[in-house]
Order: C-alpha cells, then structure tokens, then sequence
C-alpha cells in the first residue's frame, strides 16, 4: 500500500476515534467527544452544524450527542478514498460536501416555507412532521436531490454515529465480537 | 515511463484477476497485476461497518442512470482482493438450464458452453480454496460432482427458525455451500461466526484472495502494484495484437507496461471502459468492439428480502454473512405463473446494526430506537435472488467527462424488465407465506427501490463476434493476446451468487492461456 493511504488508514483505525484539530494541532477523540469539548467545525459553519444535528436527533434520537455533525464534518475533510461517509456507498461523486452543504439549503428553504422558520429551529413535532414529508418526497416546491435521498444518506449517517459503535451495540444488548477491535470502543 | 516487457499484465487483482496471476505464475510466467486502489493487508480489517467503507469503492465513480440504476457500491472493491476482500463468500453454482436458456426457452442467449464444461473448474476451485457445504444434498437439483472439502458450516436460529415454514411450502432447505472454513483448512482456521465477514475476515477463515490466489501468486513470483490506475489498453499499429497498457502510479505518474498478453479483470463496468477508451484507428469503437456488444447486455439480479419478527432469540449476531440455507427448488425458469427466470432461495445470515436498521428503512425518531431494541434480538430474514434476463438497453458507455486521469467516465444505464419485476413480486409473495408459516410474529417485504445486487455483463462470451466480445475462455474474438475475466464475461446471469463461478471461469480461462501460450505469443 501506497504510504500516505497506510499511515492514515492506520493510524485512525487502530485508535478507534477521528482527527478533529483542537487549538491548531490534530488530536484523536470520537466524535461525541470532539463535540462535547466544542472542537470548532473544519468546514461547515454553525448553522449547518445546528441543521445537521437537528435533522440527526429528528432522525435517530441521540445522534446530536453522539457527534453526527462533528463526525460528518470530520469526514468531509478527508481525502474520498479515505472517507466512512455513507456517500460513499450512495455512489456520491466527490467532493461529498456538495452533497451535504445542498441538502441543508433545500431543507431550510422548505422549512422556511411550511413554517416560517429554518428546521434547526422548529419544534421536535414540526421537526417529525417535516422528516416524515420529506421521507416520502412529499414536500412541495422541494428542490435540489430528492428528499427521499437526503432522509436515507442523513439516517443512515445517524444510525452510524448511535448505532455502529461499539456503545451503540451495547445498548441494544448485542455482542460486538471483534475479530479486530477499534480501540476507544468506537 | 516504459517498464520492462512481462509475459502477463493483469488489470485488476480481485477474484479473477488473482485466479489468471496464481495459474499463470506458477507456469512460469512473469506477471505483474495492475490494481487501482491500495495493497490492503489482513490486518488492515477492522471489524467496524464504519471503518469497512474503507475497502468499498473509490476513486473516478461510474455515473448511473436508468429506472433501476446499478447500486454497485456497496458490493464493489477498492484495492487489493477487490470486492472478493469483502464479498459474502456465498458460493452456489450456476446449473444446467443456465447455459441453455435460449434452446429450451427461447429466450436472450445460449452459453457457448454448458455446465458440464465448468463443473470440473467448480470442484478443482473448491479443493483448492476450500468450500463448505454439503454436495450430495445439493445433487436433487444438480448433476453429481465431488464432495466438498470440508462439512457445511454451523448453523444458528436465525436459519433453522425458518425450516418449519419452507417445509411446509414444499421448498427442501438443504445446507448452503460457502467460501469458509467450517473446519481448518489448509493451514487457515475455522470460522469464528461472529458476522464481521462483509468489512472482511483478517483471520483468514474466508477465502479471500489475499489469503488463496493472490498468496500463491505472489509466492510464485507476480508482482503487485498497488495504486496502478489503468486507462487504456496499447495495440500494434496494425491493431491485431496488443502491446501493453497504460496506467498512472501512485505518483500519478503516466507509466507503459509492455506484455505478451493483457488480461483485463477490472469488473463488469470498467472492463468495458477500458475497451471502449482503447479505440485506434484500426478499431474505431473500441478494442474488440466491432459488433458493438462492448458494454452492453449489463446484468443484476433482484433481491427479495422477507424480514420477520419471533418471539424466540434468533441469535442474529451470531454466523456468517453468508447464508446458512439455500434452495434450487424455484430455480427452473418457469417456476412461478407469470413470470420468467430463475430465483436462488436463501435463509439465515448474520446481521450488524446497520442490517437492523435498514430491514425498516421508514422508520425514524422514537419508533426507529423502540424498533431497533426488539429487533436486536427477534429478527431474522430470508432473501430470494432473481434472474435478469440479458438486455442490450443496459449498458456501459463513455461520457464526456473525465477523472483524474483523463479518462472519460462511463455511465451504467440500467433498467429492469417486466419479468424481473414480476419474479421479484412473485419472491415476496413466497417470502411471505414462509414466514407466516414459520411462526413469525409479524413479518413484511422490504420493498423500496428495487434492488441490483451482482452486476455481470458488458462483454459477454459467445460464439462468435457478431454476438459477443469474447469467446468461452474469455479471448477476444478479435485481438487473441487480449482476454477479459470475471462477472462481466457471463452470457447470462442465473440467479446464483457470482463469485464462484467467477473463479471456475477464470481457472478454466487462465489454465487454457497456460496451454496455449505459444499461439498467444507468435
């Protein structure tokens, strides 16, 4: 293997968290860690980090906590190759961000419409009716990729940060049984 | 840069690429093997969904379009071992009627082979990578053959809980051949049964290509290059023979590899890709291409999947990905009123949190976490694998735009056929009944989008040029030093799990090169 995808893949396997940048310098941590200690953003701004922990939380409760915004911004700054993204597997054509960063524009703009607010700011009810339209592509004047896309690449996201871990698989009582264990229990 | 002429360049080390590199090495010849992604290591395997994605596709990706576009992803490989690095080992064989579907039905095309032609490569592949499984069961739908080398695997509830119900449907289950060790196996261990086979098996149980083909290869003497981006394949300038390839390196660096004969075993998409971005003046469409057929008749098969609730502990995180049972019963291409082809019945595989969570892919919020508290330990499912009947609409192209390399990227267009949609509804409806019949407590189909599992096709073998790209042993009807291997050789795709005859194929083909290099190389 070429060096650079070695090291890499190494490195963030084998100590089970992803680089987030604290204070100018890389350190290790999951996700929910990086954002419990309110590392900043590397290329979404606050309000898509809002918007992208509210659509988590709607979508799989705990998700917010659990780092999904941090996790997916973590992601989109690493080469595709290297990505854990579920665009990945969606077949996206990188830069992933695109996909992201589009995604959060037509949420908000037919949040804006139905209620006069952006999603991160509705409330968990509207939120649910919002997700469960948007589901089944019912939103009209929905505009950009469908809606049914953004809710499966968006939950499968959330179902990763809660459920793919190996505290997501305790809580559910399921034996992780690593043949290789990811260090960290992530 | 120019490198030194070898005998072999094979573009691709996956499954059948690291067939063609094992036989050809050992018989002497010099090998290299171009592969596009990186040199994964076992120990590279993390057991993570997560960190799986590590190994799935990457780099310039196949556009899709259609009405059923080819969700090849989740399938695919990125490096070393390819999509054989994660693949589910499932290990079925095609059958009789799979090499004769127009001479008994009169539809799409006759293999130039038949199954008697191939079922000494099934056997020689299993005793040489190591099956599990249970032959003689097998034979009420399939002409005898040898043993397999090792007795089936264990099986655990999530498959036996569904035999009451495929009895009573009249559907014998018999135990599912697999590409694992139930048992030692030439030095590699038994399986452990904890499920993490799909982001794949650092311990060597399942057969990947690292731990069989491509370790034989390499002790034989083939070189791989990993970071090897291939675009395009050189001919003579009369165009009667082809010369070697070019490829970019791990610097990006623009490199020619000279060889007596290319092997082009980089998937059922990019073979095509590669072909058709080869064209000289002497072959204006592409290499090989005179007919046409380069690209087209792409294939999937369409999955039936049956999920369903029990009161008892399935033991759903305890197996394989591959399945525990399988059935040939519905296999005869006429085996439900209606519609047309060939299903492949499976039941019992272990499932990750990912699985749970996409077997009810509607839910969300507070009835997704509830769902997936019962689920973690009730559910269980069972999947109905259907044939797809060739169709020159669905096809691999150029398109303007280009990747890194300036190689145009291909569009997969792909659509399903009325009787694919009505085997598929046929399966569920089965599927169904089963699970009713098994005592489920709630049971439903997992409908969505339909799905492509398995993509075969784009230059299929025939007899002759006019109909097809390459002839049984994958040579080129047009160019004979130039060969193509794997999934997308298949004349038609069954409704069998590819891989091992995938690997049957490419023996067949690398052992027929082998004994007829002179031919090859004058």
């Amino acid at each position: 293997m070429a060096d650079i995808g070695r090291r890499s893949f190494v490195k963030g396997a084998s100590l089970g968290a992803l680089a987030f940048t604290v204070g100018g310098a890389e350190v290790v941590m999951a996700a929910g860690e990086a954002r419990a200690r309110g590392v900043p953003f590397r290329l979404l701004d606050a309000h898509q980090g809002e918007t992208l922990e509210a659509l988590g939380e709607t979508l799989v409760p705990t998700a917010r906590e659990a780092g999904i915004a941090h996790f997916i911004d973590q992601q989109l700054s690493v080469p595709p190759h290297e990505s854990l993204l579920q665009a990945r597997i969606f077949n996206f054509r990188p830069p992933f961000a695109e996909f992201y960063r589009t995604a959060i524009t037509a949420v908000d703009a037919a949040s804006q419409k139905l209620y006069a607010r952006d999603f991160a700011q509705l409330t968990p009810t509207e939120q649910r009716e919002f997700v469960d339209r948007m589901r089944q592509n019912k939103i009209e004047g929905w505009t950009g990729r469908p809606g049914a896309l953004v809710y499966a690449v968006l939950r499968a996201d959330a179902v990763d940060v809660v459920y793919g871990t190996m505290e997501g698989y305790e809580a559910l009582g399921i034996p992780y049984m690593p043949h290789i264990p990811p260090e960290k229990r992530w | 840069m120019t490198n030194e002429k070898v005998d072999v360049v094979i573009v691709g080390a996956g499954a059948s690429g690291s067939v063609y590199a094992s036989v050809l090495a050992k018989a002497g010849k010099k090998v290299v093997l171009l592969e596009s992604g990186p040199d994964w290591e076992l120990t590279d395997l993390i057991s993570s969904e997560i960190w799986g994605r590590r190994i799935k596709p990457a780099g310039a990706p196949i556009l899709l379009d259609g009405k059923n576009p080819m969700t090849y992803s989740a399938q695919g490989g990125w490096g070393v071992g390819g999509a054989a690095l994660h693949y589910f080992a499932n290990f079925p064989r095609l059958l009789p009627t799979d090499f004769r579907i127009r001479s008994e039905h009169n539809r799409a095309h006759d293999w130039p082979i038949s199954y008697a032609d191939v079922a000494p490569f099934y056997d020689k592949v299993a005793r040489e990578i190591g099956v599990s499984g249970d032959a003689r069961a097998e034979e009420k739908w399939r002409p005898a053959g040898e043993a397999y080398p090792m007795p089936p695997m264990k099986t655990f509830k999530n498959g036996d809980i569904w035999l009451k119900g495929f009895e009573a449907s009249g559907i014998p289950m018999v135990p599912a051949p697999v590409g694992m060790n139930s048992v030692e196996f030439k030095g590699r261990p038994a399986c452990l049964y904890d499920g993490w086979c799909h982001v794949g098996c650092p311990i060597g149980a399942l057969a990947n290509p690292q731990v069989t083909y491509l370790g034989d290869a390499r002790k034989a003497g083939a070189e791989v290059r990993a970071w090897s981006t291939v675009t395009r394949v050189l001919t003579n300038p009369a165009g009667t023979k082809v010369t070697g390839v070019e490829y970019y390196d791990d610097k990006h660096q623009k490199q020619i590899q000279e060889a007596s004969v290319v092997v082009l075993a980089a998937w059922s998409a990019q073979n095509p890709r590669l072909l058709l971005n080869s064209a000289t003046d002497k072959h204006t469409k592409g290499l090989g291409n005179a007919s046409g057929m380069v690209g087209h008749y792409m294939m999937s098969h369409h999955v039936a999947s049956t999920w369903a609730m029990f009161d008892e502990d399935t033991q759903n995180h305890m197996g394989t990905i591959a399945v525990q049972y399988m059935s040939y019963e519905r296999y005869p291409k006429t085996s439900h009123a209606g519609a047309f082809g060939s299903s492949f019945i499976t039941a019992g595989f272990a499932m990750k949190t990912t699985d749970l969570a996409n077997s009810r892919a509607d839910l969300f919020g507070p009835e997704l976490a509830d769902y997936m508290k019962r689920a973690a330990r009730r559910l269980a499912g069972i999947k109905a694998f259907g044939e797809e009947q060739p169709n020159l609409e669905n096809r691999v192209e150029l398109i303007s735009e280009k990747d890194e390399f300036g190689m145009p990227l291909g569009k997969l267009t792909h659509s399903y056929d009325q009787d694919a949609v009505a085997l598929w509804n046929a399966n569920f409806e089965e599927g169904l009944k089963v699970a009713k019949a098994a005592g489920a407590k709630e049971a439903w189909s997992g409908r969505g989008s339909m799905p492509t599992s398995h993509l075969m096709g784009g230059t299929i073998m025939g007899t002759s040029a006019a109909d097809s790209v390459v002839n049984s042993f994958g040579q080129s009807h047009e160019i004979p030093n130039l060969w193509v291997a794997g999934p997308s050789i298949f004349a038609t795709a069954g409704a069998s799990n590819p891989t091992f005859t995938i690997f049957a194929l490419s023996q067949r083909g690398a052992e027929r090169m082998a004994s007829q290099w002179g031919t090859l190389t004058n």
